[in-house]
């Protein structure tokens, strides 16, 4: 019985150093948080829309096709670096992307928008920055897959890289054939 | 040249490591193993001299000083900031490590030559683990051609005495209970068939390393209370979890090494705690360094350096810990003792000492535990630990106040009761006390002073009543114990705290205190320009006590922003103020924090060192002495 | 004069940039009634700031950090309880938000664990002194 027990600290330690392996070798950010809204319906929201006159209304802008979401600031320098691939979701993708603009002047906004172009096919207001909490927003950009039936597929926080706008795209297909 | 010179002395102490292994393994000629031993110890001294020069003279080719040094960090920081990187820290470590080695080559005599040729062999097997990890993964004397302009290391939160000296100390901490590894693996290989009195030649290693690693983290809570602004000095933190658990079980270890010396029971146990004390350094360093999850304090790395790290972990865990499953029975004995002794106290310290270092590894892993085995992600932050490690902890220090006045072998209970009814007063009287002092309750405080007392009445009684079994070192550093707890209580339940926005002129009170506003001045320092704001304090007598003066600096070089706040100590209170945003027309915020007790921290502390200094001095005479 | 303007224009300066030393709750933030203040900093001192992550939203100066802050002192005010507030953030943050774990199906051996080991160890105390006893 004893010696059964002598061997407990060195198993325990196998084990913990397999899972601290299995940890190093897949592919994690140790930083990001994951979304607790993911096959969630999107949060609804209603605002101020910063090209249209009429109100932003998320029931009505959701729903319909795959959308793809940017919370975005001209103030963030990170947003100004992924805008690139922003704008190829919308150009060779074809995709419809609505960019949140969080804690922003909207004048500015217009203006960042006409000198680095606009992919967004609506751009409601964040002012206060509630619904950027209402998404679980933390670091912005970020950005969110959503179906065809108003649910949040996906989320990434940081500037879209080589490698998310590949997962994204991928993800995308994927969703288009389970229709 | 200089830095190629240095990769070069890497590649030299790999080779002495390597020759001091086999010569310890199979050639044991003496010769040969000192000349590895000194060797290795200086090719480890030229390779870190190497590398602060080339901090200091500012070579930007070396990519190392580069990413972690300026030019116009003081010549100070410039050293301290070879050892606070990544790659530079490695230098230190296996400097602390090849000295260590030496010491424990020093007591190389023909009686015990089996035991610590073996103890060398593995302590040389540990070098070159940790140097085949410098040399290949973090390198410092790496090249950028051509050579850059500027360094990018001048934050100024880290260019701060204290910050300064306490890597070298957690490093005499963690590396020091490499010995104590080496030697109970030894003593596991070995069967002890020569008999060597394997622990008397661990204590002082325990001890020193236990010593060291003590100041070493209160050094970092020292520095975090004065620099980050909000009083705080502890905070749970994976990095800061991997300093506190070598403690815990370095203190079970320093204390039951006692009772083996004594009495020569549970030799098991302590050749386990000391493979564990070693095996938590470096497991913690694995979590500091692999990138397996961010912290304040992790070094920025990837996963590869991560691979290699746990490798080496798990071979010398793995190895040590499978051997103790097979071997550890011989040195199982008969020597049982009452729960109710100066022995039993130590085991049942040992005892707690180790649930809480099991509790806190618990706490700081289960979120890895989590993600490997959901999708999700959860937190463990410093209600966790407040829950689980206060409830543990508190019958470890009521025992922790009798044990020393117990003796060796059985003591009747009614005995017991009889020498413990002075201090038992003593603390009740002083816990009212403090309780008619500060005017506010609260059962946490009540514990805790309570706590305190018993510690503190019954070291003083000890001392006092002349008892023939306590020692100095064990006095002072029990004391130091109970005025940290005094400290500790003191500042988490009585601090008071103001918020407010003050205008120039403005008054404010806390507690019996007037904070007067006095003016705003800006300031210019070596490289930075800076607002500060002079405030008067004043007691309910009118009398000025002091002046404070926070500051917020821009150091205008590196665009960096930073906040110094102004605190006035003495043995009842620190008063402590921090100056927000603000301009002359709508005033200015101001934190004023009032922290009891906050000192008695750090003399405590300070206490616990000292009396492991003494310690080390009086078990180094008698290990002489043999 | 060329004090006052130098002030003026270093704390102009600051208070762009402060952002990065600012010390968490500010005055503006403070509630009238004191209990509530109370609830608001016991409960921001558990939620974890999502940014910064070792501090709490009472502790950091992350914009983020000041909005849920304020946002939990609107939710006292309008009369929610601790809990509801919790079931909030964690509806849009997940559970890592909170530094208190929650007792959950994934986090019973976090919360059970300690005591079992700290009986484990008075049992091995336990046993110990009953095989001194019989010597």
């Amino acid at each position: 019985m004893v010696k059964q027990i002598l061997i407990i600290p060195s198993i325990f330690f196998l084990i913990i150093v397999s899972i601290f392996f299995y940890l190093l070798i897949i592919d994690r950010n140790p930083s990001e948080i994951p979304s607790n809204l993911i096959n969630k319906t999107i949060p609804f929201f209603e605002t101020e829309s910063l090209f249209k006159n009429k109100k932003f209304i998320s029931s009505e802008e959701f729903g319909n096709e795959i959308v793809l979401v940017n919370f975005f600031a001209t103030w963030c320098k990170p947003c100004r670096d992924e805008h690139g691939y922003i704008k190829k979701f919308q150009s060779k993708e074809k995709l419809r992307i609505i960019g949140i603009n969080y804690k922003d002047d909207p004048e500015k906004a217009n203006a960042w928008l006409k000198d680095l172009g606009n992919p967004y096919s609506d751009v409601p207001l964040d002012k206060n920055g509630r619904i950027a909490i209402d998404w679980g927003v933390y670091g912005i950009p970020e950005t969110f897959v959503i179906s065809s039936d108003g649910i949040i597929k996906y989320r990434h926080v940081g500037p879209i890289t080589k490698k998310i706008y590949k997962k994204i795209n991928l993800l995308i297909a994927t969703l288009k054939l389970k229709k | 040249m200089i830095p190629s010179l240095g990769n070069f002395t890497l590649w030299l102490s790999l080779f002495f490591a390597v020759f001091q292994f086999f010569s310890s393994r199979k050639n044991k000629n003496i010769k040969y193993i000192s000349l590895a031993v000194i060797f290795l110890f200086f090719s480890s001294l030229i390779s870190f001299f190497l590398l602060i020069y080339s901090h200091v003279i500012s070579d930007f080719s070396v990519i190392n000083v580069v990413q972690n040094s300026h030019t116009t960090k003081p010549l100070l920081y410039k050293i301290a900031g070879v050892w606070g990187n990544h790659e530079g820290s490695m230098l230190l470590w296996m400097l602390v490590l090849t000295l260590v080695n030496y010491f424990i080559f020093k007591l190389l005599n023909k009686k015990n030559s089996s035991f610590i040729l073996k103890t060398l062999e593995i302590q040389a097997f540990i070098i070159i683990g940790f140097l085949l990890f410098t040399i290949f993964t973090s390198n410092p004397f790496l090249r950028v051609f051509p050579a850059q302009l500027e360094g990018l290391g001048f934050n100024p939160i880290l260019q701060d005495p204290a910050l300064a000296i306490h890597p070298p100390l957690l490093y005499i901490g963690y590396v020091g209970f490499s010995a104590a590894f080496s030697m109970s693996v030894a003593t596991l290989i070995l069967n002890n068939k020569k008999n060597i009195f394997w622990y008397n030649y661990m204590k002082p290693f325990v001890i020193g390393a236990w010593t060291f690693l003590t100041i070493g983290i209160a050094l970092g809570s020292v520095w975090a209370y004065y620099e980050l602004g909000w009083g705080g000095w502890w905070f749970w933190d994976p990095v800061e979890n991997a300093s506190f658990m070598p403690w815990l079980i370095g203190t079970a270890l320093l204390h039951s090494l006692i009772i083996v010396e004594k009495r020569k029971s549970l030799q098991a146990w302590v050749l386990l705690l000391a493979i564990l004390a070693f095996l938590l350094s470096v497991i913690g360093t694995f979590l500091v360094r692999s990138g397996i999850l961010t912290s304040v304090h992790t070094f920025a790395l990837d996963p590869s350096r991560g691979i290699y790290i746990l490798i080496f972990t798990a071979l010398l865990g793995g190895y040590s810990l499978i051997l103790f499953g097979v071997k550890s029975r011989k040195f199982f004995d008969n020597n049982y003792f009452s729960s109710f002794s100066k022995e039993g106290s130590i085991l049942i310290n040992n005892i707690f000492m180790t649930v809480v270092c099991a509790t806190v590894f618990l706490g700081t892993i289960y979120p890895l535990l989590v993600e490997a085995f959901t999708n999700n992600k959860i937190s463990v932050g410093e209600p966790y630990y407040n829950s689980t490690v206060i409830p543990i902890m508190i019958p470890a220090i009521i025992v922790m106040g009798i044990g020393p006045i117990l003796s060796w072998g059985k003591e009747d209970k009614l005995k017991i009761l009889k020498k413990i009814i002075p201090s038992v007063l003593i603390t009740l009287i002083m816990t009212i006390a403090i309780f008619l002092f500060y005017k506010s309750y609260s059962i946490l405080g009540f514990a805790g002073i309570i706590l305190s007392f018993w510690i503190i009445s019954n070291n003083v009684l000890n001392i006092i009543r002349k008892n023939k079994a306590y020692s100095m070192s064990m006095f002072i550093a029990h004391l130091g114990v109970g005025l940290l707890i005094l400290g500790i209580t003191g500042s988490s339940v009585w601090q008071d705290e103001k918020i407010v926005k003050m205008k120039v002129k403005n008054e404010i009170k806390i507690k019996n205190y007037n904070i007067i506003f006095d003016q705003i001045v800006e300031i210019k320092g070596i490289n930075y320009i800076a607002v500060r704001g002079n405030f008067l304090v004043r007691d309910d007598e009118k009398k000025i006590i002091t002046k404070l003066k926070p500051e917020n600096r821009f150091y205008p070089i590196t665009n960096i922003f930073t906040s110094e706040a102004s605190i006035h100590s003495n043995l009842f209170r620190d008063l402590y103020i921090v100056l927000g945003e603000g301009n002359m027309t709508n005033g200015w915020v101001v934190r004023i924090y009032y922290n009891p007790l906050v000192i008695w921290i750090w003399i405590g502390s300070l206490l616990i060192f000292l009396g492991g200094i003494v310690s080390l001095n009086t078990n180094l005479k008698k290990l002489l002495k043999w | 004069m060329i004090n006052k303007i130098f002030v003026t224009l270093v704390s102009f300066l600051f208070f762009f940039n402060l952002l990065n030393i600012s010390y968490a709750v500010e005055p503006n933030e403070i509630m009238k009634n004191k209990d509530h203040e109370i609830r608001a900093r016991n409960i921001s001192k558990n939620v974890r700031c999502m940014i910064c992550q070792n501090q709490s939203i009472d502790e950091s100066n992350a914009p983020l950090a000041k909005d849920l802050r304020i946002l939990i002192r609107n939710k006292i005010k309008k009369g929610k309880s601790d809990d509801e507030i919790y079931v909030f953030l964690t509806k849009r943050y997940g559970d890592f938000i909170l530094l208190k774990p929650p007792l959950k199906f994934n986090t019973l051996a976090l919360w059970f664990l300690p005591f079992i080991f700290l009986i484990v160890g008075l049992l091995i105390l336990f046993f110990y002194n009953k095989k001194y006893k019989k010597v």
